[in-house]
């Protein structure tokens, strides 16, 4: 028991893993080493779209070290394209993990090299001879849609999906609208995640039990060995997953299957000998995942005469790179947040996927959500400006409010709670706004550019995966479930292992205060295994770490398993204590962590209990043999299937909410943004381990405000990356950080069992906030922040008429 | 050892450019001659009112050092290249050597009276930082001649001098970046050098700029003036850090800031710059 008496859940305990990840004692994929071990070296196209006519191998065979290589039409022929998620004709798309007969983005890999040492697999990448011819490439999505160049000419276009969401009575709301507000164009850019460690995969096709071992930082484990099994041919139990501790992943190591079937491949090819393949930072920034870009087109606002949003419709066409891998999940997921965390009724998105000469998209950090809550954010924030209704009164009207909770949304999605209003609050004060309002104004009238932006996003965790059934409805998925197992060691010990392979976000810990809590133990006592590993058989299909919600799924699992264990404690103690169960407490005595019976004040220590069950099992009676002291839990979310016509359902489980406000002044000699106050304020329920929900804010308020101002993948027109290292790519360092003041409030969730809710990804509100900062800055000079990535660059050329011209964008018609 | 390596063999200083180079597979040595256990080649001494710099002596070394602190604009050049991690292992020497077009040390030193001082079987010789830097990324050195001392005069009294950059983070090159010297007699400025640097395939000597101060009082039109002149003077090409009209109007806005902490200390004031981040 806690000191306090009130349990563990909700302290701020140290985290377990700190000790060994701070001291440099954290156990890496990388720091793996066979015998026998090779290294892969890619070989990548340096075209964005090309067909190949030849690839040639020899010379690099040739080199001293080189003990094989690998081409596409070899794997071709031993495996199967892999899944697509998508129905036809983008279904029909063929994905293989090496370039077959065309290449379809800059730095796909072609072929592989496995060598003695990494020099030498580098030396033999560079041998081989790779012949190709130019197609025209294709970098814009909306250009993609023409389908005038074709990437994948099995599926015939590059449109990967199209439908449309529409719920309410749009035209209706049009026509009684006071105002209407239509903008043309708006751009949510490519970024990426760079997380510290990049991918490493380490496989071995080991020809003695015909089994595929791997060692990784795959961040969700199952979906790639559901994803492997198929393409390999193989039995799933043949594969062998485990992961350790993992330096950062933000969803984009999900989609790292296919370099973990090379590996795989390769190491049959050379007998079974492991292969290691460490990707460098180029391959990473040219090649991993990047983050999904979205272009809005001819939005429509319907707003009522106090500037309450009544209607919007759009047409969102998402880009999602060469190959869809994870989509066109995405071209659903954003519907989860459908009215992000406003209140109007009527809408129409028209939504598209298509794919382009660039790198393959993954689940980054803030999934399809975040491109559609900044583009609500900004309609909502351009409205008021143009109505002269100020930011914060504006959101106040539109709102869900604090007593339509749960509320339902259009597309049918309950939001468990928040308090949207009272986050608002919190926020200004932090911010001192009233202050920053007289700053302003005086800044004003001395020319100077300062912005006050406010930012309301979500963070929707635990998916329906139902939802894939809206864009494909033969999708065999549904619902969402997680495992844990919970167990007395043969000693007593209380030992945990859960599904997730935790990336930072301090499960060790917050398992361990779930546990503590049940057993009324101390969670030091508790050791917890993380790190996915299928043998521990505790993973469902779901299992993973991504998308906001082990608070929810891998806590309920958790949570679910400890009480099995402890019913089975009880059952067992009562038999040897001979005592009612309801006598029975939980707690920790002379001995250790025990069981004791009020009535007659016996007790039973946790060995005592293991040692009956394991290895003194000829005291326990027949009907007690079902007692193992080893428990496995599968926690199982409460969906249905949505109704696939409609598009209509429950998609997520809870909904954290964040708020942000950013002072931001731009420089008007060298137009650098500088942010000089900045809130953030979040919700995600009932808070487990506070210090860890702040370290995750921090993280998510960082990342934001990189992919805001810093960070942008850009192409040129031809397909060649241009930001392919750290000297062009720029991650956020802390150096460009603001103080951050964090606030925070808690609206319990009715839907999970701790009123907490999955968090972490954080909505990317600082996206939508510095947005909104440079809108208020600049808006008297008719500038329309219009894309979400701005630099002092692209703000010079605002401010010379060159881009973002309101009067070009935004179509203001008053009517009353 | 060069001469009998031939030309594909390269020295290592700090290996701060070189190394990510061979990384990415752009430089290909042959063999590697390391500098680093040479002794006596890192030192910092000032003799006859000139600072010295031992070729292997670390950017770090500078920033920390009190006699490099008398020349202020030394220390913010120092201070301010890249991170911890490359000041501890980046060396003036190489920084010159490499001459990359980025790179601060050269575009300081050319507000300065700067000598290389060379090595090579053929005896040593001394060539002025100007004639140094031929192009970007190439400079006087010949294949088997080393830079042993960089040496720099110490202004004189009423002198001051300022650098500033514009960074998007610390790890990466500056975006556009001005090194200003003045000499100020009262109110009026004897003599300028002003020198751009990241505009251009070479630091680039903003002579009108100078001319713009020289003689005059620095207020507004002279600082207009000299602003004008570095907007014209840059020749940047565009890249991710900016396209090529940002980069002149942003070098001009850094020159005028140079300027202005150049005045202060030139009238013995102790102003801490530092450079401007994103
Ligand atoms: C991520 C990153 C960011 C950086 N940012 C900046 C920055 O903002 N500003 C900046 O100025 N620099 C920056 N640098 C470069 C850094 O300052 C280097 O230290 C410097 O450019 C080269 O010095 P070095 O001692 O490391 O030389 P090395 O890399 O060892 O050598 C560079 C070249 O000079 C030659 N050479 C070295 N020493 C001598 C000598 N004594 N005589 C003749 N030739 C020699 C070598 O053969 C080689 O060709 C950065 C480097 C990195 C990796």
């Amino acid at each position: 028991m806690s000191v306090d008496g009130k349990g563990w859940v909700g302290k701020a305990v140290p985290r377990k893993e700190e000790d060994r990840l701070l001291r440099g004692r954290g156990k890496f994929a990388d720091d793996i080493k066979l015998r026998e071990m090779l290294y892969l070296r890619f070989v990548r196209s340096s075209y964005a779209h090309a067909n190949i006519v030849s690839i040639d191998t020899s010379d690099a065979e040739k080199i001293p070290g080189v003990i094989c290589t690998l081409t596409g039409s070899e794997i071709a022929s031993q495996t199967q394209p892999f899944i697509e998620m998508a129905p036809d004709p983008g279904g029909k798309i063929q994905d293989y993990p090496l370039a077959i007969s065309k290449v379809r983005y800059q730095g796909e890999p072609v072929a592989a090299v496995m060598a003695i040492s990494p020099g030498i697999a580098d030396d033999g990448a560079e041998a081989v001879q790779v012949e190709y011819a130019a197609l025209d490439p294709v970098v814009d999505a909306e250009q993609a849609l023409t389908d005038a160049s074709i990437l994948h000419e099995e599926a015939g276009t590059n449109k990967v999906w199209g439908g449309v969401f529409e719920y309410g009575d749009v035209e209706q709301a049009f026509r009684e609208a006071a105002s209407v507000i239509e903008i043309d164009r708006m751009h949510f850019h490519r970024f990426s995640s760079t997380p510290l460690e990049n991918n490493v995969v380490i496989a071995q096709w080991d020809p003695k039990d015909e089994r595929i071992y791997y060692s990784c930082n795959n961040s969700f484990p199952s979906f790639a060995i559901q994803f492997l099994a198929a393409h390999l041919n193989v039995h799933i139990d043949r594969i062998r997953v485990q992961t350790s501790d993992i330096g950062g992943s933000f969803g984009i190591k999900i989609t790292s299957y296919p370099q973990m079937a090379v590996c795989a491949l390769a190491s049959k090819k050379a007998g079974g000998r492991p292969i290691k393949w460490v990707e460098t930072r180029s391959e990473h920034m040219i090649s991993s995942a990047h983050g999904n870009e979205r272009t809005f087109r001819d939005t429509r606002v319907a707003l009522d005469k106090d500037g309450v949003i009544t209607a919007i419709t759009s047409r969102h066409i998402d880009d999602c790179g060469a190959y869809p891998r994870y989509e066109p999940l995405g071209c659903v997921i954003w519907s989860q947040v459908f009215p992000g965390v406003y209140r109007f009724k009527n809408a129409r998105i028209d939504f598209s996927q298509a794919v382009t000469n660039k790198c393959p998209v993954g689940p980054n950090r803030g999934y399809s959500r975040m491109q559609h809550l900044w583009f609500l954010e900004r309609v909502v924030d351009i409205c008021a400006h143009e109505l002269g209704i100020p930011a914060d009164e504006m959101r106040l009207r539109n709102y869900i409010r604090p007593e339509e909770f749960p509320y339902t949304t259009p597309n049918g999605c309950i939001y468990d709670s928040g308090n949207y209003p009272k986050m608002l609050e919190v926020a200004k004060q932090l911010i001192g706004w009233d202050a920053w309002k007289k700053k302003q104004a005086e800044a004003r009238k001395e020319g100077r550019m300062l912005g006050i932006g406010i930012g309301t996003t979500l963070d929707s965790g635990t998916n329906n995966f139902g939802q894939a059934q809206i864009v494909n409805p033969g999708a065999p998925f549904s619902g969402n479930s997680q495992g844990a197992n919970c167990k007395l060691d043969i000693y007593g010990e209380v030992v945990v292992a859960v599904g997730s392979c935790p990336q930072g976000q301090g499960h060790e810990t917050t398992a361990a205060q779930v546990v503590a809590d049940v057993l009324n133990i101390n969670p030091d006592l508790i050791t917890v295994r993380t790190g996915f590993d299928t043998e521990r058989n505790v993973h469902t299909g779901f299992s993973g770490t991504y998308a906001s919600q082990f608070a929810v799924s891998g806590l309920s699992a958790v949570h679910g398993a400890a009480q099995k264990l402890k019913a089975e404690m009880k059952r067992l103690a009562a038999f040897v204590l001979k005592s009612k169960e309801e006598d029975l407490e939980f707690g920790v005595g002379g001995q250790g962590p025990e069981v004791r019976s009020k009535s007659n004040g016996k007790s039973i220590n946790y060995w005592g209990m293991a040692n009956i069950v394991n290895v003194n099992s000829a005291v326990l009676p027949v009907e007690m043999h079902d007692v193992t002291l080893n428990c496995r839990y599968i926690w199982r979310a409460p969906f249905k299937v949505p109704d696939i016509k409609r598009k209509y359902g429950n998609l997520t489980m809870t909904y954290a909410s964040q708020l942000h406000i950013a002072v931001v002044e731009i420089d008007r000699e060298t137009f650098i943004p500088k942010i000089l106050d900045y809130v953030a304020v979040d919700d995600c329920g009932t808070v487990i381990n506070p210090p860890i929900v702040e370290g995750q804010v921090y993280g998510a308020t960082a990342h934001g405000i990189g992919a805001a101002l810093l960070e942008n993948c850009v192409y040129d027109s031809v397909g060649n990356m241009l930001t392919s290292t750290f000297s062009d790519y720029i991650p956020i360092t802390a150096m460009n950080m603001p103080t951050v003041k964090y606030g925070h409030i808690e609206t319990p969730s009715p839907h999970s069992y701790s009123g907490a809710k999955g968090m972490g990804e954080g909505g990317a509100a600082p996206i939508h906030t510095i947005s909104a900062a440079l809108q208020d800055a600049l808006f008297d000079k008719r500038i329309f922040i219009d894309d979400s990535f701005n630099n002092p660059d692209s703000l010079f050329r605002a401010l010379k008429g060159e881009i973002g011209r309101a009067d070009d964008i935004v179509k203001v018609e008053r009517r009353a | 050892m060069l001469a009998q390596l031939g030309e594909e063999a390269k020295l290592l200083a700090g290996g701060q450019s070189l190394i990510p180079l061979m990384k990415l597979r752009f430089a290909n040595p042959s063999h590697l001659v390391d500098l680093n256990f040479v002794p006596g080649t890192t030192y910092i001494k000032e003799e006859n009112g000139a600072l010295r710099f031992g070729a292997l002596t670390r950017h770090t070394e500078i920033e920390k050092s009190a006699i490099a602190a008398g020349v202020p604009i030394i220390h913010d050049c120092a201070a301010g290249i890249a991170d911890v991690q490359i000041r501890n292992r980046g060396t003036i020497g190489g920084s010159l050597a490499e001459a990359d077009p980025s790179g601060d040390w050269a575009t300081v030193l050319l507000t300065q009276k700067t000598e290389l001082h060379c090595l090579s079987p053929r005896g040593e010789r001394m060539i002025p930082l100007p004639e140094f830097i031929t192009d970007a990324y190439t400079t006087a050195l010949d294949h088997d001649e080393l830079v042993r001392e960089v040496v720099v005069k110490v202004p004189e009294k009423g002198s001051g001098g300022a650098y500033l950059a514009f960074k998007r983070s610390a790890p990466v090159y500056p975006t556009a970046s001005a090194a200003v010297q003045l000499t100020m007699e009262g109110e009026v400025c004897k003599d300028a050098a002003i020198v751009l640097g990241c505009v251009g395939l070479m630091p680039v000597r903003a002579k009108e700029a100078e001319a713009a101060l020289r003689g005059r009082s620095i207020d507004g039109k002279a600082l207009a003036g000299a602003m004008e002149a570095a907007h014209a003077a840059a020749d940047p090409q565009p890249d991710m850090r900016g396209s090529a009209e940002y980069k002149r109007s942003l070098v001009a806005a850094l020159v005028k800031r140079a300027i202005e902490v150049a005045v202060q200390r030139a009238r013995g004031q102790r102003v801490e710059v530092s450079h401007i981040y994103a």
